[in-house]
Protein backbone atom coordinates (compact mmCIF):
# COMPACT_ATOMS: atom_id res chain seq x y z
CA UNK A 1 0.00 0.00 0.00
CA UNK A 2 2.53 2.40 1.09
CA UNK A 3 4.15 1.81 -2.40
CA UNK A 4 1.02 1.46 -4.95
CA UNK A 5 -0.82 4.48 -3.53
CA UNK A 6 1.53 7.55 -4.50
CA UNK A 7 2.54 5.04 -7.88
CA UNK A 8 -1.09 5.68 -8.53
CA UNK A 9 -1.85 9.08 -7.76
CA UNK A 10 1.78 9.40 -10.02
CA UNK A 11 0.07 7.83 -12.83
CA UNK A 12 -2.96 9.48 -12.67
CA UNK A 13 -1.95 12.61 -12.68
CA UNK A 14 0.51 12.16 -14.82
CA UNK A 15 -1.77 11.38 -17.83
CA UNK A 16 -4.25 13.58 -16.73
CA UNK A 17 -1.38 16.53 -16.92
CA UNK A 18 -0.76 15.66 -19.99
CA UNK A 19 -4.32 14.66 -21.89
CA UNK A 20 -5.07 18.53 -22.04
CA UNK A 21 -2.18 19.29 -24.32
CA UNK A 22 -3.34 16.34 -27.10
CA UNK A 23 -7.30 16.92 -26.85
CA UNK A 24 -8.50 20.31 -27.23
CA UNK A 25 -12.31 19.46 -26.40
CA UNK A 26 -14.17 21.58 -24.47
CA UNK A 27 -14.67 18.82 -21.48
CA UNK A 28 -11.52 18.20 -21.12
CA UNK A 29 -10.34 21.87 -21.03
CA UNK A 30 -12.97 23.10 -18.68
CA UNK A 31 -11.96 19.91 -16.20
CA UNK A 32 -8.89 20.92 -16.86
CA UNK A 33 -9.11 24.61 -16.05
CA UNK A 34 -10.65 23.52 -12.84
CA UNK A 35 -8.00 21.60 -12.02
CA UNK A 36 -5.59 24.33 -11.87
CA UNK A 37 -7.59 26.88 -10.36
CA UNK A 38 -8.94 25.02 -7.83
CA UNK A 39 -7.62 21.71 -6.77
CA UNK A 40 -3.72 22.52 -7.85
CA UNK A 41 -3.97 25.32 -5.55
CA UNK A 42 -4.77 23.81 -2.34
CA UNK A 43 -2.29 21.88 -3.11
CA UNK A 44 0.62 24.40 -3.58
CA UNK A 45 -0.82 25.92 -0.43
CA UNK A 46 0.36 23.23 1.85
CA UNK A 47 3.70 23.77 0.92
CA UNK A 48 3.62 27.35 2.81
CA UNK A 49 2.57 25.24 5.37
CA UNK A 50 5.28 22.89 4.78
CA UNK A 51 7.89 25.29 4.09
CA UNK A 52 7.64 27.31 7.31
CA UNK A 53 7.15 24.32 9.04
CA UNK A 54 10.14 22.89 8.10
CA UNK A 55 12.58 26.59 8.67
CA UNK A 56 11.17 26.65 12.24
CA UNK A 57 11.91 23.09 13.11
CA UNK A 58 15.35 23.65 10.90
CA UNK A 59 16.45 26.23 13.36
CA UNK A 60 15.07 25.34 16.31
CA UNK A 61 17.21 22.35 16.09
CA UNK A 62 20.13 24.15 15.33
CA UNK A 63 19.50 26.16 18.59
CA UNK A 64 18.88 23.63 21.01
CA UNK A 65 21.52 21.38 19.75
CA UNK A 66 24.21 24.28 19.23
CA UNK A 67 25.29 23.64 16.29
CA UNK A 68 27.51 25.98 14.32
CA UNK A 69 26.80 29.08 13.56
CA UNK A 70 23.37 28.79 15.88
CA UNK A 71 22.85 32.29 16.91
CA UNK A 72 22.18 33.07 13.36
CA UNK A 73 19.18 30.94 13.58
CA UNK A 74 17.56 33.34 16.16
CA UNK A 75 18.06 35.92 13.07
CA UNK A 76 15.93 34.36 11.12
CA UNK A 77 13.32 33.22 13.59
CA UNK A 78 12.76 36.47 14.91
CA UNK A 79 13.09 37.96 11.27
CA UNK A 80 10.47 35.28 10.11
CA UNK A 81 7.81 35.96 13.02
CA UNK A 82 8.12 40.16 13.23
CA UNK A 83 7.91 40.25 9.06
CA UNK A 84 4.77 37.54 9.36
CA UNK A 85 3.07 40.38 12.01
CA UNK A 86 3.44 43.20 9.86
CA UNK A 87 2.36 41.30 7.03
CA UNK A 88 -0.64 39.85 8.03
CA UNK A 89 -1.66 42.83 10.24
CA UNK A 90 0.50 46.15 8.86
CA UNK A 91 -1.24 46.35 5.40
CA UNK A 92 0.98 46.65 2.30
CA UNK A 93 1.83 50.39 2.87
CA UNK A 94 0.71 51.58 6.38
CA UNK A 95 -3.21 50.81 6.26
CA UNK A 96 -3.54 47.89 8.89
CA UNK A 97 -4.92 47.34 12.00
CA UNK A 98 -1.45 47.27 13.00
CA UNK A 99 -0.05 50.78 13.54
CA UNK A 100 2.84 50.47 11.64
CA UNK A 101 3.61 54.50 11.17
CA UNK A 102 4.86 57.05 14.00
CA UNK A 103 4.72 60.76 13.50
CA UNK A 104 7.39 62.48 15.89
CA UNK A 105 5.46 65.29 18.02
CA UNK A 106 6.57 68.52 16.72
CA UNK A 107 8.34 67.67 14.05
CA UNK A 108 7.54 66.44 10.51
CA UNK A 109 9.31 62.81 10.81
CA UNK A 110 7.69 60.61 10.40
CA UNK A 111 8.83 56.53 10.94
CA UNK A 112 7.54 53.84 9.01
CA UNK A 113 8.12 50.28 9.54
CA UNK A 114 5.44 48.64 7.06
CA UNK A 115 6.22 45.66 4.86
CA UNK A 116 6.66 47.84 1.78
CA UNK A 117 9.11 50.23 3.77
CA UNK A 118 11.04 47.01 5.43
CA UNK A 119 11.00 45.13 1.95
CA UNK A 120 12.58 48.65 -0.06
CA UNK A 121 14.65 49.32 2.60
CA UNK A 122 16.35 46.03 3.64
CA UNK A 123 15.45 42.95 1.35
CA UNK A 124 16.55 44.93 -2.18
CA UNK A 125 19.37 46.50 -0.81
CA UNK A 126 20.54 43.03 0.76
CA UNK A 127 19.77 40.94 -1.95
CA UNK A 128 21.98 43.39 -4.38
CA UNK A 129 24.91 43.39 -2.33
CA UNK A 130 25.28 39.44 -2.37
CA UNK A 131 24.12 39.30 -6.30
CA UNK A 132 27.26 42.32 -6.82
CA UNK A 133 29.68 39.84 -4.94
CA UNK A 134 29.86 37.95 -8.31
CA UNK A 135 31.47 40.78 -10.23
CA UNK A 136 34.19 40.14 -7.46
CA UNK A 137 34.32 36.57 -7.90
CA UNK A 138 33.69 36.28 -12.02
CA UNK A 139 36.52 38.38 -11.99
CA UNK A 140 39.22 36.77 -10.12
CA UNK A 141 37.54 32.94 -11.92
CA UNK A 142 38.29 34.61 -15.46
CA UNK A 143 41.74 36.24 -14.69
CA UNK A 144 42.54 32.37 -13.14
CA UNK A 145 41.11 30.23 -16.07
CA UNK A 146 40.54 31.94 -19.01
CA UNK A 147 43.86 30.82 -20.70
CA UNK A 148 44.77 30.51 -24.71
CA UNK A 149 45.89 27.31 -23.65
CA UNK A 150 44.63 25.04 -26.96
CA UNK A 151 42.22 26.08 -30.15
CA UNK A 152 39.39 25.71 -28.30
CA UNK A 153 40.04 27.55 -25.21
CA UNK A 154 41.26 30.47 -27.42
CA UNK A 155 38.09 30.58 -29.59
CA UNK A 156 36.41 30.37 -26.56
CA UNK A 157 38.51 33.52 -25.20
CA UNK A 158 37.91 35.39 -28.05
CA UNK A 159 34.36 34.96 -27.75
CA UNK A 160 34.30 36.41 -24.57
CA UNK A 161 36.22 38.93 -25.57
CA UNK A 162 34.27 39.82 -28.42
CA UNK A 163 30.52 39.42 -26.25
CA UNK A 164 32.15 41.74 -23.48
CA UNK A 165 33.54 44.28 -25.55
CA UNK A 166 30.03 44.76 -27.25
CA UNK A 167 28.59 44.76 -24.14
CA UNK A 168 30.06 48.46 -23.86
CA UNK A 169 28.39 51.05 -25.93
CA UNK A 170 31.56 52.89 -26.33
CA UNK A 171 33.43 50.38 -28.09
CA UNK A 172 29.64 49.66 -30.03
CA UNK A 173 29.67 53.56 -31.15
CA UNK A 174 33.81 53.05 -32.24
CA UNK A 175 33.62 49.65 -33.86
CA UNK A 176 29.50 49.55 -34.87
CA UNK A 177 30.26 46.16 -36.80
CA UNK A 178 31.69 44.27 -33.26
CA UNK A 179 28.00 44.94 -31.82
CA UNK A 180 26.66 42.96 -34.96
CA UNK A 181 29.16 40.10 -34.62
CA UNK A 182 27.81 39.82 -31.20
CA UNK A 183 24.72 39.27 -31.47
CA UNK A 184 25.95 36.96 -34.72
CA UNK A 185 28.25 34.76 -31.96
CA UNK A 186 24.42 34.98 -29.35
CA UNK A 187 22.00 34.19 -32.62
CA UNK A 188 24.03 31.33 -34.38
CA UNK A 189 26.52 29.49 -32.69
CA UNK A 190 25.30 29.70 -29.60
CA UNK A 191 21.64 29.07 -30.49
CA UNK A 192 22.83 26.28 -32.55
CA UNK A 193 24.69 24.61 -28.81
CA UNK A 194 21.75 25.68 -26.81
CA UNK A 195 18.90 23.96 -29.41
CA UNK A 196 21.08 20.84 -29.14
CA UNK A 197 21.53 21.14 -25.89
CA UNK A 198 17.73 22.00 -25.42
CA UNK A 199 16.61 18.43 -27.55
CA UNK A 200 18.94 16.69 -25.26
CA UNK A 201 17.26 17.63 -22.42
CA UNK A 202 13.59 17.57 -23.51
CA UNK A 203 14.20 14.41 -24.49
CA UNK A 204 15.78 13.20 -21.65
CA UNK A 205 13.14 14.80 -19.20
CA UNK A 206 10.09 13.09 -21.36
CA UNK A 207 12.37 9.85 -21.03
CA UNK A 208 12.19 9.99 -17.40
CA UNK A 209 8.50 11.99 -16.51
CA UNK A 210 7.53 8.20 -18.65
CA UNK A 211 9.34 6.14 -16.66
CA UNK A 212 8.46 7.97 -13.23
CA UNK A 213 4.53 7.60 -14.53
CA UNK A 214 4.76 4.41 -15.58
CA UNK A 215 6.25 3.25 -12.19
CA UNK A 216 9.65 1.68 -13.98
CA UNK A 217 11.54 4.89 -12.14
CA UNK A 218 11.00 4.54 -8.30
CA UNK A 219 13.95 6.39 -6.64
CA UNK A 220 11.57 9.22 -5.79
CA UNK A 221 10.29 7.54 -3.61
CA UNK A 222 12.75 7.63 -1.07
CA UNK A 223 14.19 4.12 -0.45
CA UNK A 224 10.56 2.56 -0.09
CA UNK A 225 10.21 1.67 -3.79
CA UNK B 1 61.06 34.60 -14.44
CA UNK B 2 59.67 36.37 -11.67
CA UNK B 3 57.76 39.27 -13.05
CA UNK B 4 55.80 36.35 -15.41
CA UNK B 5 55.11 33.84 -12.64
CA UNK B 6 53.71 37.36 -10.61
CA UNK B 7 51.62 38.13 -14.17
CA UNK B 8 50.19 34.81 -13.31
CA UNK B 9 49.26 35.07 -9.30
CA UNK B 10 48.03 38.45 -8.67
CA UNK B 11 46.27 38.17 -4.96
CA UNK B 12 42.71 38.07 -5.67
CA UNK B 13 42.28 40.98 -2.80
CA UNK B 14 44.05 43.09 -5.28
CA UNK B 15 42.11 42.08 -7.76
CA UNK B 16 38.81 42.57 -5.82
CA UNK B 17 40.25 46.20 -4.71
CA UNK B 18 40.98 47.60 -8.25
CA UNK B 19 37.07 45.94 -9.39
CA UNK B 20 35.32 47.65 -6.61
CA UNK B 21 37.31 51.21 -7.25
CA UNK B 22 36.85 50.75 -10.64
CA UNK B 23 32.90 50.30 -10.20
CA UNK B 24 33.28 52.95 -7.71
CA UNK B 25 34.26 55.86 -9.39
CA UNK B 26 31.82 55.88 -12.49
CA UNK B 27 29.29 56.46 -10.02
CA UNK B 28 31.10 59.40 -8.17
CA UNK B 29 31.90 61.03 -11.47
CA UNK B 30 29.55 59.94 -14.18
CA UNK B 31 29.62 60.10 -17.55
CA UNK B 32 26.61 59.11 -19.58
CA UNK B 33 27.03 56.80 -22.70
CA UNK B 34 23.90 56.66 -24.67
CA UNK B 35 23.58 53.18 -26.54
CA UNK B 36 22.00 52.27 -29.86
CA UNK B 37 19.61 50.18 -29.96
CA UNK B 38 20.13 46.44 -31.26
CA UNK B 39 17.35 44.68 -33.24
CA UNK B 40 16.08 42.88 -30.58
CA UNK B 41 15.44 45.38 -28.28
CA UNK B 42 14.16 47.61 -31.42
CA UNK B 43 12.06 44.87 -32.24
CA UNK B 44 10.44 44.93 -28.47
CA UNK B 45 10.42 48.67 -28.90
CA UNK B 46 8.40 48.69 -31.66
CA UNK B 47 5.94 46.22 -30.98
CA UNK B 48 5.00 47.61 -27.56
CA UNK B 49 4.46 50.51 -30.01
CA UNK B 50 2.08 49.12 -31.80
CA UNK B 51 -0.31 47.67 -29.48
CA UNK B 52 -3.88 48.75 -30.19
CA UNK B 53 -6.16 50.84 -27.95
CA UNK B 54 -8.18 47.66 -27.13
CA UNK B 55 -5.17 45.23 -25.52
CA UNK B 56 -3.18 45.93 -22.67
CA UNK B 57 0.97 45.18 -22.62
CA UNK B 58 1.17 42.93 -19.54
CA UNK B 59 4.51 43.30 -17.61
CA UNK B 60 5.29 40.13 -15.53
CA UNK B 61 7.94 40.73 -12.62
CA UNK B 62 9.74 37.63 -12.33
CA UNK B 63 13.03 39.08 -10.39
CA UNK B 64 13.75 39.35 -6.97
CA UNK B 65 16.12 41.52 -4.97
CA UNK B 66 19.35 40.47 -6.29
CA UNK B 67 19.52 41.32 -9.81
CA UNK B 68 17.05 44.81 -9.18
CA UNK B 69 19.91 46.86 -10.67
CA UNK B 70 19.68 44.83 -13.68
CA UNK B 71 15.80 44.19 -14.46
CA UNK B 72 14.17 46.97 -12.31
CA UNK B 73 15.16 49.79 -15.18
CA UNK B 74 13.66 47.72 -17.81
CA UNK B 75 10.12 47.64 -15.65
CA UNK B 76 10.37 51.24 -15.27
CA UNK B 77 11.57 51.92 -19.36
CA UNK B 78 8.57 49.45 -20.72
CA UNK B 79 6.35 51.06 -18.04
CA UNK B 80 7.34 54.69 -19.24
CA UNK B 81 6.67 53.68 -22.63
CA UNK B 82 3.32 52.45 -21.86
CA UNK B 83 1.61 55.31 -20.04
CA UNK B 84 3.00 57.46 -22.59
CA UNK B 85 1.29 55.55 -25.54
CA UNK B 86 -1.10 55.28 -23.50
CA UNK B 87 -1.26 51.50 -23.50
CA UNK B 88 -3.01 49.94 -20.14
CA UNK B 89 -0.57 48.11 -18.06
CA UNK B 90 -1.77 44.65 -16.72
CA UNK B 91 1.54 43.66 -14.28
CA UNK B 92 1.46 41.09 -12.30
CA UNK B 93 4.64 38.47 -10.56
CA UNK B 94 4.98 34.85 -10.59
CA UNK B 95 7.47 35.02 -7.60
CA UNK B 96 6.17 36.83 -4.15
CA UNK B 97 9.54 38.91 -3.90
CA UNK B 98 8.72 40.61 -7.19
CA UNK B 99 5.60 42.21 -5.53
CA UNK B 100 7.84 45.15 -3.91
CA UNK B 101 9.85 45.74 -6.69
CA UNK B 102 6.71 45.71 -9.04
CA UNK B 103 4.88 48.02 -6.55
CA UNK B 104 7.73 50.34 -6.18
CA UNK B 105 7.99 50.57 -10.05
CA UNK B 106 4.78 51.36 -10.74
CA UNK B 107 3.92 53.77 -8.11
CA UNK B 108 7.56 55.76 -9.29
CA UNK B 109 5.94 55.85 -13.11
CA UNK B 110 2.96 56.92 -12.21
CA UNK B 111 4.22 59.71 -9.80
CA UNK B 112 6.39 60.80 -12.71
CA UNK B 113 3.61 61.29 -15.02
CA UNK B 114 1.20 62.90 -12.44
CA UNK B 115 3.48 65.37 -11.50
CA UNK B 116 3.51 66.51 -14.91
CA UNK B 117 -0.07 65.83 -15.82
CA UNK B 118 -2.68 68.90 -15.87
CA UNK B 119 -5.89 67.13 -16.37
CA UNK B 120 -7.32 64.16 -15.02
CA UNK B 121 -6.89 62.35 -18.87
CA UNK B 122 -3.51 63.35 -18.84
CA UNK B 123 -2.97 61.65 -15.74
CA UNK B 124 -2.10 57.68 -14.91
CA UNK B 125 -5.12 56.43 -12.74
CA UNK B 126 -4.80 53.15 -10.91
CA UNK B 127 -7.49 51.05 -12.32
CA UNK B 128 -8.41 52.97 -15.32
CA UNK B 129 -4.85 52.92 -16.74
CA UNK B 130 -3.40 50.22 -15.19
CA UNK B 131 -3.97 47.08 -12.59
CA UNK B 132 -1.63 45.70 -10.51
CA UNK B 133 -3.06 41.88 -10.37
CA UNK B 134 -0.16 41.05 -7.63
CA UNK B 135 0.92 37.30 -7.00
CA UNK B 136 -0.77 33.82 -7.48
CA UNK B 137 0.80 30.19 -7.74
CA UNK B 138 1.55 28.31 -8.85
CA UNK B 139 3.04 29.80 -12.59
CA UNK B 140 1.05 26.82 -14.50
CA UNK B 141 -2.10 28.12 -12.79
CA UNK B 142 -1.43 31.49 -13.49
CA UNK B 143 0.06 31.31 -17.34
CA UNK B 144 -2.97 28.82 -18.66
CA UNK B 145 -5.40 30.18 -16.20
CA UNK B 146 -4.79 33.84 -17.78
CA UNK B 147 -5.71 32.63 -21.06
CA UNK B 148 -8.95 31.59 -19.95
CA UNK B 149 -10.04 34.63 -17.68
CA UNK B 150 -7.76 36.72 -15.75
CA UNK B 151 -9.85 37.66 -13.17
CA UNK B 152 -10.62 34.11 -11.77
CA UNK B 153 -6.82 33.77 -11.53
CA UNK B 154 -6.71 37.23 -9.87
CA UNK B 155 -10.43 37.82 -7.82
CA UNK B 156 -8.76 40.71 -6.41
CA UNK B 157 -6.11 43.02 -7.02
CA UNK B 158 -2.53 43.59 -4.70
CA UNK B 159 -4.48 46.32 -3.03
CA UNK B 160 -7.55 44.21 -2.18
CA UNK B 161 -9.77 45.77 -4.92
CA UNK B 162 -12.43 43.15 -6.66
CA UNK B 163 -10.68 43.09 -9.93
CA UNK B 164 -13.72 43.25 -12.04
CA UNK B 165 -15.23 45.91 -10.64
CA UNK B 166 -11.81 48.17 -11.97
CA UNK B 167 -12.88 49.71 -15.06
CA UNK B 168 -9.74 48.34 -17.11
CA UNK B 169 -10.64 45.28 -16.65
CA UNK B 170 -14.33 45.72 -17.89
CA UNK B 171 -12.60 44.89 -21.69
CA UNK B 172 -9.23 42.97 -20.69
CA UNK B 173 -10.59 39.38 -20.00
CA UNK B 174 -8.06 37.29 -20.94
CA UNK B 175 -5.36 36.92 -23.73
CA UNK B 176 -6.98 38.34 -26.36
CA UNK B 177 -7.18 41.53 -25.02
CA UNK B 178 -3.55 41.18 -24.40
CA UNK B 179 -0.81 42.70 -27.02
CA UNK B 180 1.96 41.05 -25.34
CA UNK B 181 3.24 39.84 -22.52
CA UNK B 182 6.91 40.82 -21.43
CA UNK B 183 8.21 38.56 -18.94
CA UNK B 184 11.17 40.61 -17.15
CA UNK B 185 12.93 38.16 -15.45
CA UNK B 186 16.54 36.64 -14.02
CA UNK B 187 15.16 32.76 -14.85
CA UNK B 188 13.33 30.69 -17.44
CA UNK B 189 10.04 32.15 -16.43
CA UNK B 190 10.22 33.72 -19.88
CA UNK B 191 9.81 30.36 -21.78
CA UNK B 192 6.77 29.32 -19.61
CA UNK B 193 4.77 31.77 -21.15
CA UNK B 194 6.48 30.08 -24.60
CA UNK B 195 5.52 27.31 -23.45
CA UNK B 196 2.21 27.13 -21.68
CA UNK B 197 0.60 30.55 -22.82
CA UNK B 198 1.91 30.74 -26.72
CA UNK B 199 1.71 27.03 -27.66
CA UNK B 200 -2.14 27.09 -25.89
CA UNK B 201 -3.39 30.88 -26.42
CA UNK B 202 -0.74 32.05 -28.90
CA UNK B 203 -0.14 35.08 -26.79
CA UNK B 204 2.97 36.62 -27.71
CA UNK B 205 6.09 36.66 -26.01
CA UNK B 206 8.61 39.46 -24.87
CA UNK B 207 11.72 38.86 -22.80
CA UNK B 208 13.36 40.94 -20.83
CA UNK B 209 16.39 39.35 -18.59
CA UNK B 210 19.66 39.52 -16.90
CA UNK B 211 22.95 39.13 -19.76
CA UNK B 212 23.70 36.18 -18.00
CA UNK B 213 20.29 34.88 -18.85
CA UNK B 214 20.08 35.88 -21.94
CA UNK B 215 22.33 33.90 -23.61
CA UNK B 216 19.10 30.89 -22.67
CA UNK B 217 16.69 32.96 -24.47
CA UNK B 218 18.25 33.44 -28.10
CA UNK B 219 16.75 30.39 -29.68
CA UNK B 220 13.41 31.57 -29.22
CA UNK B 221 14.58 34.90 -30.43
CA UNK B 222 15.79 33.34 -33.53
CA UNK B 223 12.37 30.95 -33.71
CA UNK B 224 10.16 34.62 -33.44
CA UNK B 225 8.69 32.71 -30.64
CA UNK B 226 9.68 35.84 -28.34
CA UNK B 227 9.20 39.14 -29.94
CA UNK B 228 11.92 41.29 -28.63
CA UNK B 229 14.95 40.80 -25.99
CA UNK B 230 16.21 43.22 -23.52
CA UNK B 231 18.95 41.42 -22.54
CA UNK B 232 20.99 42.76 -19.23
CA UNK B 233 22.14 46.20 -17.98
CA UNK B 234 23.05 47.07 -21.78
CA UNK B 235 19.84 46.56 -22.93
CA UNK B 236 17.86 48.08 -20.32
CA UNK B 237 19.71 51.49 -21.65
CA UNK B 238 18.66 51.04 -24.91
CA UNK B 239 15.50 50.63 -24.25
CA UNK B 240 15.58 53.63 -22.13
CA UNK B 241 17.40 55.84 -24.92
CA UNK B 242 14.55 54.91 -27.35
CA UNK B 243 11.75 56.04 -25.20
CA UNK B 244 13.50 59.28 -24.45
CA UNK B 245 14.82 60.11 -28.34
CA UNK B 246 11.47 58.81 -29.63
CA UNK B 247 8.81 59.75 -27.36
CA UNK B 248 10.48 62.52 -25.13
CA UNK B 249 10.09 61.17 -21.85
CA UNK B 250 12.77 62.02 -18.99
CA UNK B 251 12.89 60.92 -16.40
CA UNK B 252 16.34 59.10 -14.08
CA UNK B 253 17.66 56.33 -16.64
CA UNK B 254 19.37 54.13 -14.07
CA UNK B 255 20.73 51.54 -16.81
CA UNK B 256 21.92 54.36 -18.76
CA UNK B 257 23.83 55.57 -15.78
CA UNK B 258 25.01 52.20 -14.67
CA UNK B 259 26.96 51.81 -18.34
CA UNK B 260 29.75 53.76 -17.00
CA UNK B 261 30.37 51.07 -14.16
CA UNK B 262 29.97 48.50 -16.39
CA UNK B 263 32.26 49.64 -19.34
CA UNK B 264 35.11 50.26 -16.92
CA UNK B 265 34.58 46.71 -15.02
CA UNK B 266 34.52 45.35 -18.37
CA UNK B 267 37.95 46.75 -19.43
CA UNK B 268 39.08 45.35 -15.93
CA UNK B 269 38.27 42.20 -16.25
CA UNK B 270 39.84 41.88 -19.96
CA UNK B 271 43.01 43.72 -19.03
CA UNK B 272 43.18 41.31 -16.49
CA UNK B 273 42.70 38.49 -18.99
CA UNK B 274 45.23 39.80 -21.41
CA UNK B 275 47.41 39.86 -17.98
CA UNK B 276 47.16 36.45 -17.37
CA UNK B 277 47.58 35.10 -20.62
CA UNK B 278 51.14 37.18 -21.01
CA UNK B 279 52.31 35.58 -18.06
CA UNK B 280 51.07 32.06 -19.46
CA UNK B 281 53.05 32.20 -22.45
CA UNK B 282 55.60 34.23 -21.44
CA UNK B 283 56.49 31.29 -19.18
CA UNK B 284 55.68 28.48 -21.99
CA UNK B 285 57.74 29.97 -24.11
CA UNK B 286 61.02 29.64 -21.09
CA UNK B 287 59.91 26.02 -20.45
CA UNK B 288 60.23 24.73 -24.02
Amino acid sequence: MKRRIPLLIVFVFGVLGAIPFLIPHRIIQDADNEFRSSVLRIIVAFSLVLGVGSIIRHHYEKIRRKRENWQYSYVTLISLVISAIIGLFGGIEANGILPTRFVFPFTNYTFRFDIQTLYTNIMVPLGATMFSLLAFFMTSAAYRAFRARNIEATILLFSAFVVMLAAVPLVSSIFPKLSFFSEWILTVPNTAAKRGLGFGIALGSMATSLKIILGIERGWLGGTG
Amino acid sequence: MKFFEKLMKIDRRIIYLILALVVIVPFLRPFMIHPKAMPPVENLYNYIDSIPPDKALVISVDYTPDTEPELQPMTIALLRHAFARRIKVGVLTLGVLGLGLAENALTQVANEFNQRATTREDSIIYGRDYVFWGWQTPALTVILGMGERISRVFSVDYYGNKTETLPMMQKIKNYNNVGIVVSVSASATPLWYITYGQTSFGIKVGIASTAVQAADMYPYLNSGQATGLLSGMKGGAEYEELVQTRLGITGRRRATEAMAAQTSAHFTIIAFIIIGNIGFFALRRRKK
